[in-house]
């Protein structure tokens, strides 16, 4: 049976004189929880999946291409469109590499301003995947709680760049906007107000009986296959793979923090599963309040972005950075060939990766699991398509 | 499984549903969150007033300071801000004869009124631009040709002038510069 | 009813010449007409503005408010828009049953009504069989269900409907087999007889009268949440899944029955687990001789009781998250049932034991409720403390970010 330019294998089974063949479902591009435009072809015997196809492509904008014809100033706020759920991560990479090309020094200051961002995206990605993921999985009152913090922070970063989403908060050479005088206040009583919350969400919803055993010995993905199928960020780390680019290819100035890095530990079920996935990206919210109290406390004075010429021309060649987003390694590889626009910019995300291994995964799982293995990755499609 | 996991399993139940249940209950008696925007908002009170000065609403150009250097239109990563200007003896400058914003595709960046060297082309708070047909989405700022502004040395001594490039130049000097330090 | 009828007749008030079964008829039709419009209707629209307005407080935020006061005639103004809404039937599907579906489902759910006590004598007919027919004919909506997953032609539906059949079959067992203690002690299956059997008081209801009723009262309440298909037992509507399950084809008047069925089953669930085990409609006054205010009193204390389990359904629904199914047989099959089982042995054994109960034990099992009840609040004043360690300065209301700019 041919799904548009799919071959999809069916199984038939003869018992008895009665033939019964698999279930081909759509869980199609438009779906209540497939967190962005995904789709995935089902091949399922009742309930339980014998296969999870998965099919990507229908949010693909030609980011890439676009930065190609803008210029390299002029991508930056594209690149909030990669993935504009975590966006200070995707205009961190972009300057970041941009700036190693042409070997322009960032001040220090700005170095914290572009943490200080980065953290509270993280916060703020962090709790919309905890939020979506209660939410396809029937709660749906966290969803709405952890929306109404991220309103806070919105209402943060609001006063510091102008936007609530797609910031264009960093340029190339540091960022565009100083931290505002009483910004620091407020930026520390939001985080007075909100770590207590991350033990009310863990009262609401973490430790549920009934949510638990939705999610442990779900998926459970060992640390070599996680390792192999190019897990990256907490899918990686639910895994119990200590990897974490800012501790192990640190950049910026985060050798001069001192944070942990959550692992998965298989508390309530197996090492790997979707549980663990959870809560890692549960404790790396209070994680990232730590790095922003230190930041905040830190923070040195002098200006916020380098000299860096209007018409900027990077020398010939090409570099790939690597930054810790909120879903995890983002790598940014950028050819220059010496011109005011960018030979070429592939941009590596972590969904993409997290793609491949739904499919391996997905054996035997049931159709609710594999709603929830999908919220587990944190996939965002904007991510995946580009 | 033993008996000791089952009445585990059932203690753990009843307790975290119950856990749950006090919190959402405890969400019941606090106050909601809702701002109930746009009609039941605090009397005389525009939501457009009471955002941050940095915030990136629709675009707006006071002509009376701009100096047609085009360095908006080239820094458009969108191709949106179209600007026809002519040097004419006669008038003493640069003439503007167009100056279009196809708010329909303006992105909301932020990166033309970043080299603005008077803040003419800014950022408004206001949002509400919604309408029904997309030609009318784009503002055409110039309705007859206007002389580019030329900026005094020793500041603007115009009483009508003034107040609006100091406007201009405070949205302009939010930006980070090279030179700047900090305040806070 | 059939004693009301009766003396009308006697009384001379039905026109002479008319056969009896042409007065019992013409009387069904009018009791019936007056339940299904004035009661059950309205329950089951009001309780979707409770849900609504319950849902956005637990939410932190407000629940409609704009239509009526309060947002009280949402649910009309919702009803209104369904009926006219453009009727769809997929062109592959099987149309009989397609358009059959949603009245079976309201069939066993109105059919229900008629044992529903609504306080005093006010119960449209007190058959002697009165629960047992309840719990048969609230079956009838897994028919309805099937038809109408089968029919919608869409695999999902189809998954959806299979799903709440399993679900309703099986949780029909734990269901039945806790009526059955109460059943034992109060020596009748009529409904009436049942909440005669019972007192004002709380140590005189069925629930406190031994520990194994005690758990019974659980296990009913947590079987009628899944029989009646919610949350965290709505597989078969899962939203995150299946858009609406076996509904997902419906739209306009059909999909608002089967809602309105869903609804008003909260109010069965309620009205059951009240007249069960929490003393129904009886009020600690005799007033003998004032039989209106008596029946007015009776029928809120029993609507109040029964609307506050309507209250804890709405209130479940959003604080859970939704089981899988094969975890839902699980605790049916290896949970419930066999709990179920020694509640019903339990009492069995306690009523050979203790002829006439042990009221020690009655008054420690309602002190234990009470106790319960305390340290829940204690748990929800912890939680709100917790969370107002906020300033009031910080705000997400952008009334209180307020910098108005100056435009020069």
């Amino acid at each position: 049976m041919s799904l548009t330019g799919f071959e999809v294998e069916i199984q038939r089974e003869v018992d008895g004189g009665l033939t019964t063949e698999d279930m081909t479902l759509s869980m199609g591009p438009q779906h209540p929880s497939t967190h962005g435009v995904l789709r995935f072809v089902v091949r399922a015997d009742g309930e339980v999946m014998k296969e999870a196809i998965p099919d990507i492509g229908y949010l693909h904008r030609s980011i890439e291409k676009i930065s190609e014809k803008v210029g390299w100033h002029g991508f930056m706020p594209y690149t909030d469109r990669v993935d504009y759920v975590a966006a200070m991560f995707c205009n961190q990479g972009w300057a970041m590499a941009a700036e190693r090309l042409a070997g322009i020094e960032v001040p220090k200051r700005a170095e914290y301003c572009r943490i200080i961002a980065a953290e509270f995206n993280r916060i703020q990605s962090h709790l919309l995947s905890v939020g979506s993921m209660a939410m396809d999985i029937g709660a749906y009152t966290p969803f709405i709680h952890t929306v109404r913090e991220r309103e806070y922070i919105n209402d943060l970063i609001e006063e510091l760049c102008g936007a609530r989403l797609t910031f264009n908060y960093m340029r190339i050479g540091g960022v565009a906007w100083d931290i505002p005088p009483g910004w620091r206040e407020k930026a520390l009583s939001f985080l007075e107000r909100f770590e207590p919350l991350i033990d009310e969400y863990n009262a609401l919803i973490s430790y549920n009986k009934i949510y638990t055993e939705r999610l442990r010995n779900v998926a459970a993905i060992s640390a070599q296959e996680a390792i192999d199928y190019n897990l990256v960020g907490p899918n990686l780390r639910g895994s119990g793979v200590r990897y974490d680019v800012r501790r192990d290819l640190p950049y910026s100035v985060y050798p001069e923090l001192d944070f942990d890095v959550p692992v998965g530990s298989g508390e309530l079920g197996t090492l790997g599963d979707c549980f663990d996935r959870y809560m890692v990206r549960m404790r790396e919210m209070k994680e990232s309040c730590k790095i922003l109290r230190q930041c905040l406390a830190q923070l040195p004075q002098g200006p916020v972005i380098a000299k860096v010429a209007r018409n900027f021309k990077p020398a010939a060649g090409d570099c790939y950075v690597r930054i810790e987003s909120a879903r995890g390694d983002m790598g940014w590889y950028v050819v220059s060939d010496g011109t005011a626009f960018p030979h070429r910019c592939k941009i590596r995300t972590g969904s993409f990766a997290a793609m491949s291994i739904i499919q391996k995964v997905s054996r035997n799982l049931m159709i609710a699991d594999l709603i929830a293995v999908i919220a587990s990755f944190d996939l965002v499609a904007p991510e995946i398509d580009r | 499984m033993g008996l000791g996991t089952y009445l585990r399993n059932i203690k753990d139940a009843a307790l975290t549903i119950g856990d749950g249940m006090a919190v959402t209950f405890s969400h019941l008696v606090r106050k909601p969150f809702t701002l109930q925007y746009p009609d039941r908002l605090p009397d005389g009170v525009r939501v457009q007033d009471t955002l941050p000065f940095r915030y990136r609403g629709m675009l707006e150009v006071d002509l009376e300071i701009c100096t047609a250097c085009l360095a908006c239109e080239r820094a458009c990563p969108i191709d949106c801000i179209v600007i026809e200007a002519e040097k004419d003896k006669a008038a003493g400058g640069l003439v503007m004869t167009r100056f279009d914003i196809d708010m329909a595709k303006c992105m909301y960046c932020g990166l033309c009124s970043e080299p603005c060297p008077t803040g003419s082309i800014h950022h408004t708070p206001e949002f509400e631009g919604a309408d029904y047909s997309l030609e009318s989405l784009v503002r055409k700022f110039v309705k007859a040709p206007v002389i580019a502004y030329k900026p005094k040395k020793g500041g603007e001594t115009d009483p009508e002038i003034a107040p609006i490039l100091e406007r201009g130049m405070r949205y302009v000097n939010e930006f980070a510069s090279p030179e700047g330090g900090s305040t806070d | 009813m059939q004693e009301l009828v009766d003396s009308l007749v006697a009384d001379g008030f039905v026109p002479g010449g008319l056969p009896l079964w042409v007065a019992y008829l013409g009387a069904m039709l009018v009791f019936g007409g007056i339940v299904v419009f004035v009661f059950i209707l309205p329950i089951a629209g009001v309780t979707t503005w409770v849900e609504r307005r319950v849902a956005g407080r637990i939410q932190s935020r407000i629940g409609p408010n704009r239509t009526g006061p309060a947002g009280f005639l949402q649910w009309l103004a919702d009803g209104i828009k369904s009926v006219l809404k453009e009727d769809i039937v997929p062109s592959a599907a099987d149309v009989p049953l397609f358009k059959l579906a949603p009245y079976v489902v309201m069939t066993g759910f109105v059919a229900a009504f008629v044992v529903v006590p609504f306080g005093g004598p006010l119960i449209i007919a007190d058959l002697n069989v009165g629960i047992l027919y309840l719990t048969a004919v609230t079956a009838l909506v897994v028919v309805g269900i099937l038809m109408a997953g089968w029919a919608s032609n869409n695999k999902w539906s189809l998954l959806g409907g299979i799903r709440s059949a399993a679900q309703i079959v099986s949780y029909e067992i734990p269901a039945g087999l806790s009526i059955l203690p109460v059943v034992m002690l109060a020596g009748t299956l009529s409904m009436q007889g049942i909440i005669g059997h019972q007192g004002w008081a709380p140590w005189t209801w069925h629930v406190f009268d031994n520990p194994f009723t005690f758990f019974a009262f659980f296990i009913l309440f947590v079987s009628a949440l899944a029989e009646g298909n919610r949350t965290p037992f709505d597989l078969p509507e899962a939203e995150s899944e299946l858009v609406m399950g076996f509904a997902t084809e419906y739209s306009g008047l059909r999909n608002l029955l089967f809602f309105m069925a869903e609804w008003g089953n909260l109010y069965v669930i309620g009205a059951v687990v009240t007249t069960l085990f929490l003393g129904g409609w009886q009020i600690p006054l005799a007033l003998a001789d004032h039989p209106v205010p008596r029946i007015v009193l009776q029928f809120a204390i029993f609507f109040a009781k029964a609307y506050f389990w309507v209250f804890v359904a709405v209130w479940l629904r959003w604080t859970l998250p939704r089981i899988r199914v094969d975890q839902m047989m699980i605790m049916c099959w290896k949970y419930l049932v066999p709990i179920a089982f020694v509640n019903f042995m339990g009492t069995a054994v306690w009523m050979v034991l203790f002829p006439a109960g042990v009221p020690a034990v009655r008054v420690l099992l309602s002190l234990t409720a009470a106790g319960l009840l305390v340290a829940f609040a204690r748990r929800v004043v912890f939680h709100v403390r917790r969370a107002l360690l906020t300033r009031e300065e910080l705000s997400f209301n952008p009334l209180s970010t307020a910098r108005v700019m100056s435009r020069g």
